[in-house]
C-alpha cells in the first residue's frame, strides 16, 4: 500500500507491505538504524521515536498506521553531525556506557523536554521507566535531564 | 467471542518464527489483508463480511506485538485510525461517552474523567504506551491485569457494540468473560464506552514490581463498589466486602479478612495465588479509606 511520511523534516513515499512494522522500515528501507530494535515487543524502549512530536515505541506501529505523520528519529538531534544540548549532556554526565538504549532514550527525553513541562528527579524516573538501561544504573542520565531542563 | 491464548505477548520464545524478508526488509507478522475504513458504516460492512478472520487494530499496543510473533493471524486486519466517529469523547448529563479509540493519553487530559480514572491512568503502561494505547482496545484485548476492565466495572460503564445487525449495550460486568475473551460477537465493533459519572471520589491502588508494569493485583472502590483485578480470571466485584461497609463497615483488619476470602485469585509465574489474595485485601483496605477520605474531606 502506498504510505507517505515526512521523516526528519522530508517527504518520504513507498509502497509497503501492511504487516511491515514501522521500526523495521524506519532501519531497513530508510536505513535510519540509529533506531535500536531490543525486544520488539514494546518492553525496552530503545525503538522509542517521535510520531507528531509523541514519543511511542515504533516496534508496537505498522508502518501504515504512521501514514500522513511527522516522524523524528535519533538522526534528527544532530542533523549537521553538532550534539544536541541533551545530547551533548549525556556525553558529560556519562550517561551511557554501550549506548544500546541511549536513541529510545533521547528521544522519550526529547518529548518531556519540548513539552515544557518542568519534572522532579522523582517524576523523571518514574517517566523514563519506560525505556530500560542496563548499564548506567539511571543516575546519570536523570543528571542530564535535568540539567536540559535549566 | 474471541479469545487469544492468555498472556500470550508476554511469551518469550521466538524461535517459531518464520523471518520472512520481501523486498525492502524484514516482516514479522503472518501475512493478512490489510483493511483502512474512513467511516463507521465503511468498518461496520468490512467486520460483518470477514466476521473472526478479522482483527480491529486499535492503538495496537497490545495486538502488534502478538501479530508480531504469530500468536495472532488474523486472515484481515482492520485498522480504525480513520473511524473519526470513535475518536470523540462526549459528556451527555451525567455520563461520559468515550469513544472506542480514544487514547489513554486523552483520556490523561481530558477534565472530566472521575478522579478514580484520573488516579488510574498513570498505571496504564507507560506514556509512551498511553500514547498509542486506547480505551476500547484495552476493552476488547481484556487482559485481566489491565485498568480499563476494572474501572468500567467499579463505574458501572457500559460498551456499546455495533454491527450492521444494529446495536447493543453490554454492562461491564456482562462483557468481560475471562482472560482475553468478551462477550463481542464477530461482527460486532465497540464504538463506546458509557462511563457514568459518580458523585463523588473514589479510591485506587495496585501493586506492580516496576512503574508501568503489569499489576500483579489492583482494587478500586467508588460509592460502596468494591473491585479487585489482576488476581483472578477478570475483575472481581466483592459482593460481602460491599455489604460490610454498606453495613457501616470500617477499614481496618475485619474488613480486609473479607475480602481476602472472597477474592479469587490464581498463581502464575509472577506472584502466588497467596500473595495475589493477602495483597488484594490490604489493597482493598487501603482503597475503602482513599474512598472514604474523599468524601470526608469534601
Amino acid at each position: 500500500m502506498e504510505l507517505t511520511l515526512n521523516v526528519n523534516g522530508r517527504e518520504w513515499r513507498g509502497d509497503v507491505p501492511g504487516r511491515l512494522i514501522l521500526a523495521d522500515l524506519l532501519r531497513d528501507r530508510l536505513h535510519l538504524t540509529g533506531t535500536h530494535l531490543g525486544c520488539e515487543q514494546g518492553v525496552c524502549g530503545a525503538c522509542t521515536v517521535l510520531v507528531d512530536g509523541e514519543a511511542v515505541r515504533s516496534c508496537l506501529m505498522l508502518a501504515l498506521q504512521a501514514d500522513g505523520c511527522s516522524i523524528r528519529t535519533v538522526e534528527s538531534l544532530a542533523p549537521d553531525g553538532q550534539l544536541s544540548r541533551i545530547q551533548a549532556a549525556f556525553l558529560r554526565h556519562r550517561a551511557l556506557q554501550c549506548g544500546f538504549c541511549t536513541p529510545g532514550f533521547l528521544m522519550s527525553i526529547t518529548e518531556l523536554l519540548d513539552s515544557g513541562q518542568r519534572y522532579n528527579r522523582e517524576e523523571l524516573a518514574e517517566m523514563l521507566s519506560g525505556n530500560v538501561c542496563r548499564c548506567t544504573g539511571y543516575e546519570p542520565i536523570l543528571d542530564a535531564v535535568l540539567e536540559c531542563q535549566d | 467471542m474471541a479469545t487469544w491464548g492468555l498472556h500470550a505477548y508476554r511469551a518469550r520464545d521466538l524461535t517459531q518464527h518464520d523471518w520472512r524478508t520481501e523486498a525492502g526488509g524484514t516482516v514479522k507478522p503472518a501475512p493478512f489483508e490489510y483493511h483502512r475504513p474512513g467511516s463507521l458504516a465503511e468498518a461496520l460492512e468490512v467486520i460483518g463480511r470477514y466476521g473472526d478472520e478479522l482483527k480491529p487494530l486499535a492503538g495496537g499496543q497490545s495486538l502488534i506485538p502478538m501479530l508480531a510473533m504469530r500468536l495472532a493471524r488474523p486472515s484481515h486486519l482492520m485498522d480504525l485510525q480513520r473511524v473519526a466517529e470513535l475518536r470523540r469523547v462526549v459528556r451527555e448529563g451525567n455520563v461520559l461517552r468515550v469513544g472506542a479509540m480514544v487514547r489513554h493519553r486523552d483520556m490523561e487530559r481530558t477534565a472530566e474523567v472521575p478522579s478514580v480514572v484520573a488516579t488510574a491512568i498513570p498505571h496504564i503502561g507507560h506514556f509512551q504506551i498511553r500514547n498509542r494505547g486506547t480505551v476500547g482496545g484495552s476493552l476488547a484485548h481484556m487482559d485481566p491485569a489491565a485498568e480499563w476492565p476494572a474501572l468500567s466495572l467499579l463505574l458501572g460503564c457500559s460498551v456499546v457494540a455495533v454491527s450492521t445487525r444494529g446495536s447493543r449495550r453490554i454492562p461491564a460486568d456482562d462483557f468481560a468473560i475471562g482472560p482475553l475473551m468478551t462477550a463481542l460477537e464477530p461482527d460486532e465493533l465497540m464504538t463506546e464506552l458509557l462511563v457514568p459519572l459518580p458523585e463523588g471520589g473514589g479510591g485506587f491502588a495496585e501493586v506492580e514490581r516496576r512503574s508501568g508494569d503489569f499489576a500483579l493485583v489492583g482494587a478500586g472502590c467508588q460509592d460502596g463498589t468494591v473491585v479487585v483485578f489482576g488476581a483472578g480470571p477478570r475483575p472481581q466485584r466483592l459482593a460481602m466486602t460491599e455489604q460490610f461497609i454498606k453495613a457501616g463497615g470500617a477499614p481496618g483488619p475485619e474488613l480486609e479478612n473479607i475480602a481476602a476470602l472472597e477474592i479469587v485469585a490464581r498463581g502464575d509465574i509472577h506472584a502466588s495465588a497467596e500473595y495475589r489474595r493477602r495483597t488484594g485485601a490490604t489493597l482493598v483496605n487501603r482503597v475503602v479509606r482513599q474512598s472514604r477520605t474523599h468524601v470526608e474531606g469534601t
